[in-house]
């Protein structure tokens, strides 16, 4: 936080008290909640919320380790081991699936196979396009420099911007987006130009723009690629939505296993300030735009959007109860667009070339292209921008290089975690919502996570629960109840003994779950049992001696 | 008048329809799709809703079908719209809240026998059988997703009030919220998240060290007994039938109405009174807790008076009354009206404080007459 009279002032102020101390004292909380005014036992319970704050000496520096679901194939059990002694606690998917096991230590992410190997490694690039397609986010990440503004504006960055706020009305922006069949790509697949238009309708201001960057899905590293390699695209989006909408301040919310991402981000909005393209008078017209960045604090719910607001807020951050939506109710109740770092990346790239040419983009009636996070059991994972309707096979075989050699694909996960597994002949479902959809998945954010033939399917669906009932915030009964009796019965901690009672307990679990839960984390999460049911009944029965 | 026509004109202006369980009802404008159910004596079954606080939506029983909606919706969250097609209840929509019900169950018996850990005395707390009710209902015995138990009993909060039994806590949140929204102390919230999750305060500590004013709302709204009255559980073992007397709180100006419940002759606890009109079902400490003074065994058996040597010394009710008669007297007679001014004390019941005003004006053509609890 760079003034102290900036909103949304919580999370900027714990985290600097937790910083300074080491750890999140009675003393630090004592004088937040008297300059905040947050009752204590509101700030109390709210920071244990959040698992990267520490209430014990030292707790904050003490290392975290990567334990999501392809950190255990690397061996993530054994790092802890090794790093036991310096305290080291697991932390879910870091979001670095396609490089070696990350660790956060005093505010650095080191990442290595063994203690001996730990160290500052940047992010990969995005691999060289191995399709005959056309990238649109992806098209100019690899050129050196493209993080700098002159590097950005190399290649039309800002010139979006420049020409809408001189020639475009609102309208017209909000215009070609819809016409550009653009869909949120933060896991909903809301239309963005249908989200702008109802928070441009909407009554009363400030209208605040809230850039999704809490990466929280298991198996998504896309929007860190993003951020790091092309933090103007983000920012040229946000304003491009702020002037489309009638928004005057925004937010990058970022979870906190990013700080190099951080520092990126910070510096190229102190570049776009001192450019004009961000604060008063944007590009010489009256557009005004102040741009913030807020760190999460170690809770996969913030990135569900009501989540993120109450967190930004200083509240609680159970989801909200909708509707209201925050495109009328949203930051501070006033009208808000929460869009994903990769839907926001998409605006300027359209309005330069066109919504036909993003249309276009997409395989036979699908519009567009979305980026996937590949990781697991594939020769060549990283972050792929496939256009939508592409073969899944054609992804993994043709693009990533198939499994390893003799090894075959038994399971790839969808959503990340949130939309289960997709086995047997359903891998020859088509990157869209429409095919995944049919086969009881969903595209979601874009994380696929690949298991070959060696893979216990029922310990990666026991992993995949313990992160759901983990991040669970506990607000209603089926997820927060229903994630820990999943979890158990995966684990076969408890639960009926015998197989078709077990079966009946874990089904009727899930539909209740999918049926009743008040937000997405719990509808999703049963996803994880109906397909490990569905595809693997055989390991299932193996579970049971039978 | 013609202001009042106008109010209802517009009321009905606004008033449309939607079709529960295939009837056409009307409902106003803002008006959820539980209350429209409740007031058409539906009986859908709730455990985190208690109607003075923001509908929260976190135990989805209530659940209902809408047309047109992929999934059910939680009614206490989500207002009618004109033409909603709402079915209140349907085999599926009983099977979710059947198994809600035994999740939610398990989570206090671990999936051993309901009883005892979830079938409670109700001198717990006013709302405290609604657990145990709805389990009945649904015909849940407890031992369904056997597993871990949530909720950790404070057994080191001794406090004389609350008992802060949390194994029996189903994470509802009502106490946190009825807390804040309702007496605005902020004392309790949540901690940790999940399954995880337990109401706590400032750095979980003991009530008496919170912002904490045991004014009891938490207790009384508290759906299983987790969070308990301690002086009435007193008598949890004194034999006879629980009864409830309605009365008024004396103790202050605001006139709450609470329940006295009795055992035999004694009085074991107080209810706010939730229809109250004052009070709508809010107390304060002293409403809800100090009423041990009326049976204490340190009150006095008989009038004392004071002898020639100042001791107080025990008398019949005659002399008693005498000795008071010759005083107002006197004074009366040597120092006009005017010089007799009493209080009542806000420990009496009413009819004692009206007979006091009646004593004063009838008996001294005075006005000088209160009552400590004018507050
Ligand atoms: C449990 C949960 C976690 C989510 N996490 C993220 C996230 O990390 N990033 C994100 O952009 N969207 C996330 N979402 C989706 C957001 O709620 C929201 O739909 C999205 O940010 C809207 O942006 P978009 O329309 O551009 O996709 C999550 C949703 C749920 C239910
Ligand atoms: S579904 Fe899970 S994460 Fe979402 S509100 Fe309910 S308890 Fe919280
Ligand atoms: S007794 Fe009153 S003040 Fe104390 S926690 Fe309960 S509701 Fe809050
Ligand atoms: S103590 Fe009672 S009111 Fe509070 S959350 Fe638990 S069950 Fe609900
Ligand atoms: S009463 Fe609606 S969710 Fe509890």
């Amino acid at each position: 936080m760079r003034t102290p009279n900036e909103p949304a002032p919580l999370l900027p102020l714990l985290h600097a008290y937790h910083d300074r101390d080491g750890m999140l004292t009675d003393d630090a909380l004592r004088e937040i909640s008297a300059t905040l005014k947050i009752p204590l036992a509101d700030l109390y319970g709210t920071v244990t919320f959040y698992h990267f704050f520490a209430r014990e000496p030292g707790g904050r520096d003490a290392p975290r380790v990567c334990d999501g679901p392809i950190c255990k194939l690397k061996g993530c059990d054994g790092m802890l081991d090794a790093l036991a002694a310096e305290g080291a606690k697991p932390m879910p998917c870091a979001g670095r699936c396609d490089e070696p096991i990350p660790v956060l230590r005093g505010g650095e992410v080191l990442t290595g196979l063994s203690v001996d190997d730990l160290r500052v490694r940047p992010t990969p690039l995005p691999p060289a396009y191995p399709g005959d397609d056309e990238e649109c986010v992806f098209a100019h990440i690899r050129e050196p420099g493209r993080a700098t503004l002159d590097g950005y504006r190399a290649n039309g960055g800002y010139t979006a911007l420049e020409s809408a706020l001189r020639d475009a009305s609102p309208g017209a922006v909000i215009e070609t987006i819809e016409a550009s069949g653009l869909a949120g790509r933060g896991g909903a697949g809301f239309p963005t130009g249908r989200k702008w238009r109802a928070v441009a309708d909407a009554a009363g201001s400030p209208k605040t723009i809230v850039c999704n960057a809490d990466e929280g899905e298991p198996g998504c590293f896309k929007d860190r690629a993003i951020m790091d390699y092309d933090p103007h695209a983000i920012i040229e989006g946000m304003v491009l939505a702020g002037f489309a909408t009638g928004a005057e301040r925004g937010f990058i919310y970022l979870r906190y296993e990013y700080p190099k991402t951080l520092e990126i981000l910070e510096r190229a909005i102190a570049e776009a300030e001192s450019a004009g393209m961000l604060g008063d008078d944007i590009a010489g017209t009256d557009t005004e735009f102040r741009l913030y960045v807020r760190r999460g604090a170690g809770a996969y719910i913030c990135g569900e959007e009501t989540s993120l607001l109450n967190s930004l807020e200083g509240k609680h951050p159970f989801p909200r109860n909708r509707p209201p939506f925050p495109v009328t109710h949203g930051f501070e109740d006033l009208p808000t667009a929460v869009n994903n770092v990769e839907t926001l990346a998409s605006v300027a790239p359209i309005l330069r070339n066109g919504a036909e040419w993003y249309r276009g983009l997409g395989r036979g009636e699908h519009a567009g292209t979305k980026l996937i996070s590949l990781s697991g059991d594939i020769q060549r994972p990283g972050n792929y921008e496939v256009p939508i309707g592409l073969p899944l096979r054609t992804l993994l075989d043709d693009w990533a290089g198939g499994p390893q050699p003799g090894r075959s694909i038994q399971a790839v996960t969808m959503a990340g975690l949130s939309g289960g597994f997709l086995g047997g002949e359903d891998l020859d479902a088509t990157l869209d919502e429409p095919s995944l959809r049919g086969k009881g998945s969903f595209l979601g954010a874009g994380g696929i996570m690949v298991f070959d033939d060696t893979r216990d399917m029922l310990e990666v669906a026991h992993g995949a629960m313990r992160f759901f009932a983990h991040e669970s915030c506990g607000k209603c009964f089926p997820c927060r109840i229903g994630t820990q009796r999943l979890t158990e019965r995966l684990a076969r901690d408890a639960g009926p003994a015998a197989l078709d009672a077990w079966r009946e307990e874990v089904a009727d679990i899930g539909a209740t779950m999918k049926a009743t839960s008040a937000c997405g984390l719990g509808m999703a999460a049963p996803l994880i049992t109906e397909s490990l049911l569905r595809y693997f009944p055989d390991a299932v029965r193996a579970h049971f001696g039978d | 008048m013609t202001q009042t026509s106008d109010a209802i004109e517009a009321r009905t202006a606004s008033q449309t329809t939607i079709v529960l369980d295939g009837t056409e009802v009307p409902f106003c404008d803002g008006e959820t799709l539980y209350e429209i159910s409740r007031r058409h004596r539906k009986e859908v079954p709730t455990l985190c809703y208690d109607d003075r606080l923001d509908a929260f939506g976190a135990c989805r029983l209530c659940v209902v079908e809408v047309d047109g909606f992929r999934n059910p919706v939680a009614s206490c969250t989500t207002k009618a719209t004109p033409g909603m097609v709402v079915r209140s209840t349907s085999e599926t929509l009983e099977r979710h809240r059947k198994t809600l019900m035994e999740l939610v169950v398990s989570e206090n018996t671990g999936g051993s026998a309901r009883n005892g850990n979830i079938d409670v005395d109700p001198l717990r707390g006013l709302k405290s059988q609604e657990l145990s009710n709805l389990a009945t209902r649904y015909e849940v015995d407890g031992t369904r997703f056997a597993g871990a138990t949530s909720g950790k009993s404070r057994q080191d909060d001794g406090n004389p009030f609350i008992l802060r039994d949390y194994d029996k806590c189903i994470s509802c949140y009502r106490c946190v919220r009825v807390c804040a929204e309702r007496e605005g102390d902020y004392a309790i919230s949540v901690m940790n998240r999940g399954f995880h999750t337990q109401i706590t305060t400032e750095f979980d500590s003991k009530l008496e060290d919170s912002a904490c004013t045991f004014c009891g709302q938490c207790v009384q709204t508290c759906p299983t007994g987790a969070l308990a009255d301690r002086k009435a559980l007193r008598d949890a073992e004194t034999p006879g039938e629980l009864k409830k007397t309605r009365t008024v709180c004396p103790y202050c100006g605001v006139g709450c109405s609470v329940d006295m419940l009795s055992k035999g002759d004694k009085i074991v606890g107080i209810h706010p009174a939730m229809d109250g009109p004052a009070n709508q079902g809010a107390l304060c400490i002293k409403g809800q807790y100090a009423f041990d003074f009326i049976q204490h065994p340190d009150r006095l058996q008989t009038p004392m008076i004071r002898a020639s040597n100042g001791q107080l010394v025990p008398a019949t009710w005659d002399e008693a009354l005498d000795r008071a008669a010759a005083g107002f007297l006197a004074a009366n007679r040597d120092h006009g009206r005017h010089s007799i001014y009493a209080i009542a004390s806000g420990r009496a019941p009413h009819e004692s404080a009206y007979s006091v005003q009646k004593f004063i004006r009838a008996g001294f053509a005075s006005n000088h007459v209160d009552n400590c609890s004018r507050a």
